[in-house]
């Protein structure tokens, strides 16, 4: 049995493509700006299987969030049908249904009702949707993982944009211009971490 | 699944994020000098609101013009 899970690390299982990048940037902010720590399968070095390791880390978060809005193939002529997070959806779901008090999983989408017609074995579950917009990610996340004194979105708005900026600067610095890079990963990380704490926290609900 | 969940386990500090991220001193010290320069013009953005990201844009579009 694996040690307890991380009470707030959410593991991103998300598509990682050029279009996806912005959405990908509010994920990382939002979750930050809620005090809560992102992962990303690519954290993982390379080496032994890959999937053991994907399970491994989706087993040390508490929460996951399945991002299923690219369900279309490319116009490209080799283009396939990315399975990926269909996958690490399904594996999700069977450790959480082994382990109900480990694991909480939440499918996003961006469109309404589309998930029952690409998915239709997860009819009744209630996806977030995000209309391909950041600050619909921003605002669904402050709703999906709920806490006491969350930021305004205004404020998460405010790093989200600082963030996006900067991320030239950090693809200089890490020598990629693949957002998805463990590196860059992990700079967005720190940074929205340290733009968060620009801000006095929230005072308590009267 | 539920839509939503309300998290109770107590918040964890900046340190604690840090380190389970494994994000490195090394890593903070390289990025500090953006961290500043970010959170100057974050102290000179709070003068105004921010309503959208389209705000957002329109705000470096003519920043850069």
């Amino acid at each position: 049995m694996p040690p307890p899970p991380d009470r707030n690390a959410v593991f991103l299982n998300i598509p990682y493509d050029e279009e996806f990048r912005s959405l990908y940037i509010a994920y990382i902010v939002g979750l930050c700006q809620l005090d809560l720590v992102p992962h990303l399968a690519s954290e993982i070095p390379g080496g032994d299987r890959r999937l053991n390791k994907i399970f491994k880390l989706i087993q040390s978060c508490r929460y996951s969030i399945h991002d299923l809005s690219r369900v279309e193939v490319s116009v490209a002529p080799t283009a396939v049908p990315r399975f990926n997070m269909p996958l690490e959806l399904g594996m999700t779901i069977t450790w959480q249904n082994l382990h109900p008090s480990r694991h909480t999983w939440f499918v996003w989408e961006s469109e309404p009702y589309r998930l029952q017609r690409s998915t239709s074995d997860l009819n009744g579950t209630d996806a977030n949707i995000h209309n391909g917009k950041p600050e619909d990610v921003l605002s669904g996340l402050r709703s999906a993982l709920g806490r006491d004194r969350p930021p305004p979105v205004t404020q998460m708005l405010k790093v989200y944009g600082l963030v996006d900026s900067a991320l030239n600067s950090i693809f200089l610095r890490n020598g990629t211009s693949n957002p998805y890079d463990r590196s860059v990963f992990l700079d967005l990380c720190s940074l929205s971490l340290s733009l968060g704490t620009f801000f006095p926290p929230a005072k308590p609900a009267v | 699944m539920p839509k939503s969940v309300y998290i109770t386990a107590p918040r964890p500090t900046l340190e604690e994020m840090e380190k389970s991220l494994h994000i490195s001193k090394a890593r903070k010290r390289a990025l500090q000098p953006l961290v500043d320069e970010l959170k100057a013009k974050l102290s000179h953005r709070e003068q105004e609101p921010v309503t959208s990201v389209e705000t957002e844009k329109r705000r470096k579009r003519a920043s850069a013009a």
